[in-house]
């Protein structure tokens, strides 16, 4: 095994440091195993291509990427898009879910105040 | 027989012009329900229109006008009105112009009545910026129809029963406008507007404010396309 630069070592070193924190973090249940799923994979890629300088090499000329240091960037980046794309998507859903259990229990409050006060307009 | 009418009045922090806008509703309507919906105000908008004796659905957040108004609709649904009237708290609809606005659906000429400041000239002047936004959608929405619509940010319209089933469940949560008429349109609704003359507002501030010029253009925008190509509900 050999290194094409010390940065390639803190790099391969540092994406199984993450992927570490990432299951002990879902052990403790911090984080919750569907969204693990993409930081492991992150960390794994970089960490096999950090590790395996033939792959990181292979795959640095089959893209044509310039320096094998790009490659590692470029794989990093494209996790972190996919990763923030993923959040917008959750997150969005999450509001209109918020917002309609927010109008569920605006709607059951009043039913609750018309069922106290006796009132006859109660839903059908 | 008048069918049952619920106008629906969607409140955030209302607490000063609702009493008047209310007691207004019912001197010119009363025949028709009122229901409040406190969009999570944090005044007592929904102490006074409970003190007024009209139901309020209270948001424990704030969900935006078209929030409120989807509320209204499931209410209106499950209490069985034939039709929705959409009135705002601040004073600028004159619910003189009720019956007008009503007559049209009550007709069965059309799905939803929308009380126009522009379709016939009702002395009403907005600030540039505003006045270019307004021709800009109602230009999208004559795009996207074939056939215009002047005053897409009306708030205050009429909506027949067929619509607000479809509403109660799918309904753009902050400005319900261009996007809504464009959908509501393609689904096959037909939309009429009806002249009115609209007051400057009695308290509060428009919903359309200054952090909100720049975002609004562009999620309106966004929005009308997606209504466009986007396959009905």
């Amino acid at each position: 095994m050999y290194f094409l630069s010390r940065t390639q070592l803190i790099t391969a070193l540092g994406a199984v440091l993450l992927a570490l924190t990432v299951l002990e973090l879902v052990r403790r249940r911090k984080l919750s195993e569907e969204y693990s799923v993409l930081w492991v994979i992150a960390s794994m890629v970089i960490a096999l291509l950090g590790f395996s300088t033939r792959l990181l090499t292979w795959v640095t000329h089959t893209l044509g990427f310039l320096f094998e240091s790009s490659t590692t960037f470029a794989f990093g980046l494209g996790f972190t898009v996919v990763m923030l794309l993923y959040h917008s998507l959750k997150q969005s859903r999450l509001t209109i879910e918020n917002h309609a259990l927010a109008r569920e229990l605006a709607l059951l409050r009043e039913e609750v105040e018309a069922l106290r006060q006796g009132r006859s307009d109660l839903p059908r | 027989m008048t069918p049952g009418v619920l106008v629906v009045i969607p409140a955030h922090d209302e607490e000063e012009s609702l009493p008047r806008t209310l007691a207004e509703v019912r001197a010119s309507a009363p025949w028709a329900r009122i229901l409040v919906v406190d969009d999570g105000s944090h005044d007592d908008t929904a102490g006074v229109a409970r003190s007024a004796g009209v139901p309020v659905v209270r948001h424990p957040i704030n969900l935006g006008v078209g929030g409120a108004l989807q509320t209204g609709f499931r209410w209106a649904c499950t209490h069985g009105y034939d039709i929705v009237v959409q009135l705002d708290a601040d004073g600028q609809h004159d619910p003189g112009y009720l019956d007008a606005l009503l007559a049209p659906v009550v007709a069965g000429r059309c799905d939803v009545s929308i009380g126009s400041r522009f379709v016939s000239s009702t002395g009403y002047h907005a600030p540039w910026n505003r006045r270019l936004g307004m021709l800009l959608f109602s230009g999208v929405v004559r795009l996207a129809l074939g056939r215009p619509i002047y005053d897409t940010t009306s708030g205050f319209r009429a909506y027949a029963k067929r619509v607000i089933q479809v509403c109660q469940h799918d309904f753009p949560k902050d400005f319900p406008d261009a996007p809504l008429l464009i959908a509501l349109a393609r689904q096959g609704f037909r939309l009429e507007e009806v002249p009115v003359v609209m007051r400057e507002r009695t308290a509060g501030q428009s919903f359309y404010t200054l952090g909100k010029q720049l975002y609004y253009p562009y999620k309106n925008l966004l929005a009308s396309l997606m209504a466009l190509i986007r396959k009905p509900v």
